[in-house]
Order: structure tokens, then sequence, then C-alpha cells
């Protein structure tokens, strides 16, 4: 993913709520079973620049820091950020739904745990591909 | 880059990567439903690691290690990831019951 500089006409990376983000990573794998890739990123941000970070820190001010989750399939770039364990975990989870989302991963998981025994369940087969 | 073959590897290494500089560190996920190819980085700009997999078995280590960063990027660096790393171990054994009566 790229990181230069934005270009006011073209809108190529955009920051959404976690439930539309949902919406359109969930877009981004269907759209990308024929061909292309999904890049999906997790990144531990303050969501401030480093100017900031430091006036802050001089400063003694507590810096929050959440889990940055970005999405890209080369063309359009979205991201989110949350600060909840368990919604980012969510994020991840109401993806999986989609049926071009790798299909290996649980199909209806609510939590991590709720995967791990799923696939106990299935059993494993060895040497089967995606 | 590096592609490490070993999974546990892999793990262990990102996580120390990601608690030596929590706020360079990204973990990057690459799917190809046409290949049916995944690709796992982590990275500080520095140092890269990548693993890589077209077996669905090794779904449920990517899990865990979702699960991981997760953890780590929204509780932070110092957040105790036993519970999450280590209770699949817990949940895949079977339940101990008590001993019943045999009629």
């Amino acid at each position: 993913m790229s990181s230069g500089a934005s270009q006011p006409n073209n809108i190529s990376k955009v920051r959404l709520q976690p439930d539309p983000f949902l919406n359109e990573l969930t877009n981004m794998f269907e759209r990308s079973t024929e061909k292309g890739s999904v890049w999906v990123t997790l990144k531990y941000s303050s969501d401030k620049s480093k100017l900031q970070r430091n006036k802050m820190k001089t400063a003694g001010e507590k810096i929050e820091y959440k889990c940055l989750i970005r999405a890209t399939d080369g063309k359009k770039t979205i991201s989110t950020l949350t600060d909840l364990y368990i919604y980012a975990w969510g994020i991840l989870g109401w993806a999986k739904r989609s049926p071009a989302f790798p299909s290996f991963i649980c199909d209806h998981s609510e939590s991590p745990h709720d995967c791990i025994e799923e696939e106990g369940k299935k059993g494993q087969e060895k040497g089967s591909r995606f | 880059m590096v592609y490490l073959t070993s999974w546990d590897d892999f793990v262990e290494r990102s996580v120390q990567l990601f608690r030596a500089d929590p706020e360079k560190t990204r973990y990057v996920m690459k799917y190809r439903h046409c290949d049916g190819k995944l690709v796992l980085k982590v990275t500080d700009d520095k140092e890269c690691i990548k693993f890589k997999t077209d077996q669905a078995q090794d779904a449920k280590k990517m899990e865990k290690l979702n699960n991981i960063f997760f953890t780590l990027m929204a509780r932070g660096p110092e957040a105790d990831i036993s519970e999450v790393s280590g209770k699949e171990h817990m949940e895949a054994q079977p339940a101990k019951k008590g001993r019943g009566r045999k009629q």
C-alpha cells in the first residue's frame, strides 16, 4: 500500500466507522474472487502525527492507542480505528461470512473461541488446500 | 525479507518485533482467492518476516496469530496474550467431568 501524498481529486484512502468498514471489507473480498489480492493490515496507532505525539509526551499527556485496521485491493484503501479487542475481532469475523473470504476459516464465528471449537469439530484434512 | 518455515518461530518473532517497537510494527495479511494463497507479514520497517501457505490446515494457526495481534494492538504491547494463545490448547482438550456412578 502506498503512503504517498494524497490527491484531492482522487479519493483512494477512506476512513470509515467500523460498521461501514465491515461492509466495504466484505465487498472487497467479493470483488477479488476472480483476480487480484486483498491486504488487511493491523497497526497499533494513536492516530496522531509524530509531531503531535512528541508534543504530548513533552507535556506529559497520556497518548491513547487503538487498533488501526486497513484493507486494500490495490485500487481502494479503507480503514477504521477501534480500541475494542472484541470488536476488532468481530471485523474480521464478519468479513469471514463473505463467500469470497477464505472458506477454510470457519463460516460463522462470532468469537475466536467459537472458531477454534468449530475447527476442532470439523477435524483437519491433511494436505487440503484453500 | 525472510520467509520462515516454522510457524512457532514466526509467531514468537512477530510478538518480539511488536513489543520491541509497537508504534512501527504492523501485521499484514495478503490473500489471493484465485491462487488460494495466504501470506502473513510482520515488519517494523527494519526487519521483515513472512509466512506463506496454501494449506487449509494453517487457517487455525492464522486465527491464533490474529487473536494475538488483536489483543496486543487493542490492549497494548504489555497485554497478557497467554489467555489468547494458550486457551485454544485448553479448549482442544475434552472437558473433564466428574466420575459418575455406573449403573
